[in-house]
């Protein structure tokens, strides 16, 4: 076989404590795509990130044609024809098509539009693309705007394109055209890695696929072989679980959260019960509805009436009060936009959800609310342990303690927590789960998550998203059920 | 009688718009790289204090404009290093330079109030000059009037027809996208902020050394406040700067006729009416489009990459 595009070697990267990027060793073939899945968090995007030029390794190699070669900026890797299709265009909206493709090109001080619009026309159409050149970037819809990403690349003459997550903007026809956008591209000889967490379309478009799971390429298989989807979800999310958390039954009590044939756009028909005592884990592939059932509870979207009752109110009635201790603690997946101000110090983060236990009138009593975080901090073992701390000094694992520290000092009956330990080292993670499971004697506890792992380390029943709905809905310990949950992600079992 | 008049108050609005209409067209020229400099009134007096002194010194009224343009750049200059080497916020900076500016200028010029230097004199463009109706509006004036009639289209030709105008109106627009474009966004703002200063201190020199040949202190009046209005006004667009220009410099010449023919409206409401038109104008503006046609980064630092 010929020398690969693109061989990488060994590359490692990590960001303090957490490996993103741990021995990683792929080739990217001439003519071929390959597929990079993995859970959000798994390390795609940093892996792609360095072949880019915006990230470095910390350790490991990169042939380019057989050659060793530090790709230590973007222009490197545009030099070496690398390309990448970013999931946020970078496309100026007030320009047109053509002035686009050519922004930055090398030439002579005048633009002759006529031949560059021509250009663009017999670019595209060589790879069965269709573009108005003279059109403003402003009026194309999402599709058309990635094709003049794409045509960017190949008009730079990149030999390898990297696309991110390219048809999470897409409708399902427009994802239908780039599919077969790039296999004229491989016909024509280029290199392509597609990244996704989307298995039909891994399937669908890829030649050989690479699996990652917290940084590592836990598997590399060439897509003739893999029988189904759900072969593939299995080996994406794993079989062997650690169960390093210890947790003892619980008495499940009152009823905390009720949702009934809730029907959004996306959610068809989701009911659910929770109960004080309990920690219930929706797992899934990221996409399935699990953010909408989420922003329909915690107040975010309003549901059809009687679909989400809380704490036995109605949801208007719940969110209508003004007063939200002891009731309902939200932990975002967005821990650095939603969950917290990241310019604000430590003690200001932690009246924005509790400042209602520190106030007196209109004044805030500062100092009885500084004393109280200076103890929770400590408790929290969240470092630095300081209260004039800026919210952006504080690692992942830290910050998310502080939400936690600040979410339970409300004693909530009802927690939401999405993702919680997404980009976490094991040793934060433990520390979260544990303090989950502590939290759980007071509450009911609701766990959005990607991670099996983390589902089964804290659940005590799981249920499985797949399109809008919860497909099956069972205790952590019912081994049948445990061993079907791929094909479940996958929507292939029909189980009740 | 009335039409001579009317003529005459026209050519007059050409020739009190000119200033205006330089310092929009830098106005333009800054802010199409995503720059918001609002020290355009402080750059322009620097420029006419610059020119007049120049010009009263050398004799050479030409080389006095020459350096007030280059005056004007350098007094930029401080805006690019504060925005664009210190990601100082633009607002604050813009202000701080008109202020500098003005202080500057009034403090230096002290000694020549009241002095005159030699300027340019109207220079009727033989042929031009008699067509009926458009030769005495538009080709009986002085040499930087005709200077600014070839300067529209070109930097029109600038920004929609050249490499560089594309790449400066990219980095104007979504910074992201020219750095991913392999174009340096500090260096292209540069550029914006340096020819901009030139042109305010160019029609700051038209003050001192065409429309009057005199210094007097605060000899530019808001004037380089109406040009920031007037960049909102034109929506961006060179052509529509000049319809501007020449409408602002129409009221200003209107009010100073009524002034002399001596009316019953008081003098400081005859004054306001410029500045009164400017408020209208930027309601009419937004009114009409939004800030839609604004460039879409204009204003906001672009931090440099590690």
């Amino acid at each position: 076989m010929a020398v690969p595009l693109i061989r990488l070697e060994n590359i490692s990267k990590s960001f303090g404590r957490v490996r993103a990027n741990h021995q990683v060793s792929l080739t990217i073939e001439q003519g071929r795509v390959l597929a990079l899945l993995g859970e959000n968090g798994a390390g795609k995007s940093t892996l792609m990130s360095i072949l880019a030029g915006q990230l470095q390794p910390d350790s490991g190699t990169i042939f380019v044609d057989g050659q060793p070669l530090a790709i230590t900026a973007t222009d490197k890797a545009i030099e070496a024809g690398i390309g990448m299709v970013y999931q946020h265009f970078k496309l100026v909206g007030a320009l047109t098509v053509a002035e686009n493709i050519f922004l930055g090109r090398p030439g002579g001080l005048w633009l002759n539009l006529r031949t560059m619009q021509a250009e663009v026309v017999a670019l595209a159409e060589r790879y069965g693309m269709q573009v108005d050149p003279a059109a403003l970037i402003s009026d194309l819809s999402m599709g058309e705007r990635q094709q003049v990403e794409i045509l960017k690349l190949l008009q730079r003459e990149s030999r390898v394109l990297i696309f991110d997550e390219p048809t999470a903007v897409l409708t399902p026809h427009e994802a239908d055209n780039l599919f077969a956008t790039m296999r004229k591209m491989t016909a024509l000889g280029k290199g392509i890695v597609f990244i996704s967490h989307k298995l039909e379309e891994v399937m669908a478009v890829a030649d050989r696929i690479a699996i990652l799971r917290r940084g590592e390429i836990v598997d590399t298989v060439a897509a003739a072989e893999v029988a189904s989807t759900a072969e593939l979800a299995e080996r994406m999310v794993g079989r062997e679980v650690l169960l390093r958390v210890e947790k003892s039954p619980m008495e499940a009590r009152q009823i905390v959260l009720k949702v009934s044939d809730l029907t959004t756009p996306v959610l068809a028909g989701v009911s659910l019960e929770l109960r004080q005592g309990e920690i219930l884990a929706l797992v899934g592939v990221a996409g399935n509805g699990q953010k909408q059932l989420v922003e329909a509870i915690c107040g975010l979207h309003r549901p059809a009436p009687e679909s989400v009752r809380i704490l036995g109110m109605e949801w208007a009635e719940f969110f209508g009060r003004g007063n939200r201790d002891n009731t309902l603690s939200y932990i975002p997946e967005d821990r650095q936009g939603l969950a917290t101000c990241q310019g604000l110090d430590l003690l200001d983060n932690f009246l924005l959800t509790t400042r209602g236990g520190f106030s007196r009138g209109p004044w805030l009593d500062r100092r009885r609310a500084a004393e109280k975080i200076g103890h929770l901090l400590g408790e929290f073992d969240i470092r630095p342990a300081d209260p004039q701390a800026f919210a952006w000094q504080l690692s992942g694992g830290n910050l998310q303690k502080l939400v936690l520290a600040r979410e339970f000092y409300r004693r909530p009956r009802l927690i939401v927590a999405e993702q919680p330990t997404q980009g976490l080292d094991i040793a934060a993670a433990e520390d979260v789960w544990n303090l989950l499971l502590k939290a759980r004697e007071a509450a009911g506890v609701l766990v959005v998550t990607g991670d099996l792992g983390e589902a089964f380390a804290l659940a005590d029943r799981i249920g499985v998203m797949y399109n809008g709905r919860i497909v099956a809905l069972f205790a952590s310990d019912d081994e049948e059920m445990v061993a079907l949950i791929p094909q479940m992600m996958a929507g292939l079992a029909a189980a009740d | 009688m009335t039409f001579e008049i009317l003529i005459l108050l026209l050519a007059a609005a050409v020739q009190s718009g000119t200033p205006i209409l330089y310092a929009t067209l830098g106005e333009i020229f800054t802010e199409k790289s995503g720059v918001l400099n609002l020290g355009v009134e402080g750059t322009m007096i620097l420029g006419a204090l610059a020119g007049f002194v120049t010009a009263r010194l050398t004799g050479s009224p030409l080389l006095g404009f020459f350096l007030a343009g280059v005056v004007g750049s350098l007094a930029t200059s401080i805006h690019g290093v504060v925005c664009l080497i210190f990601q100082g916020n633009q607002v604050v900076s813009g202000l701080a330079l008109t202020i500098l500016g003005l202080g500057l200028a009034n403090y230096l010029g002290t000694g020549y109030v009241g002095l005159s230097a030699p300027g340019f004199d109207p220079l009727p463009l033989p042929g031009l000059a008699a067509i009926p109706l458009l030769g005495p509006i538009f080709f009986r004036h002085d040499i930087l009037v005709y200077c600014s009639y070839i300067l529209v289209p070109l930097i029109w030709l600038f920004f929609t027809r050249t490499r560089l105008g594309l790449a400066l109106r990219a980095v104007g627009e979504y910074p992201a996208a020219a750095t991913a474009a392999g174009l340096s966004v500090a260096a292209h703002r540069w550029l914006g902020v340096l020819v901009g200063g030139f042109l305010m201190g160019l029609g700051g020199a038209y003050l001192s050394l065409a429309y009057t040949h005199l210094w007097t202190s605060n000899l530019t009046a808001g004037r380089g406040w109406i040009a920031v209005a007037l960049v909102i006004f034109a929506f961006w667009r060179p052509g529509r700067a000049v319809f501007g220009a020449y409408l602002f410099g129409g009221i200003m010449a209107l009010q100073l006729r009524l002034q002399a023919t001596g009316t019953q409206v008081p003098s400081s409401i005859l004054l306001m009416l410029p500045y009164l038109l400017t408020v209208l104008v930027l309601v009419f503006s937004s009114w009409r489009r939004g800030s839609g046609e604004a460039p879409a980064a204009l204003g906001i630092n672009e931090e440099p990459v590690d």
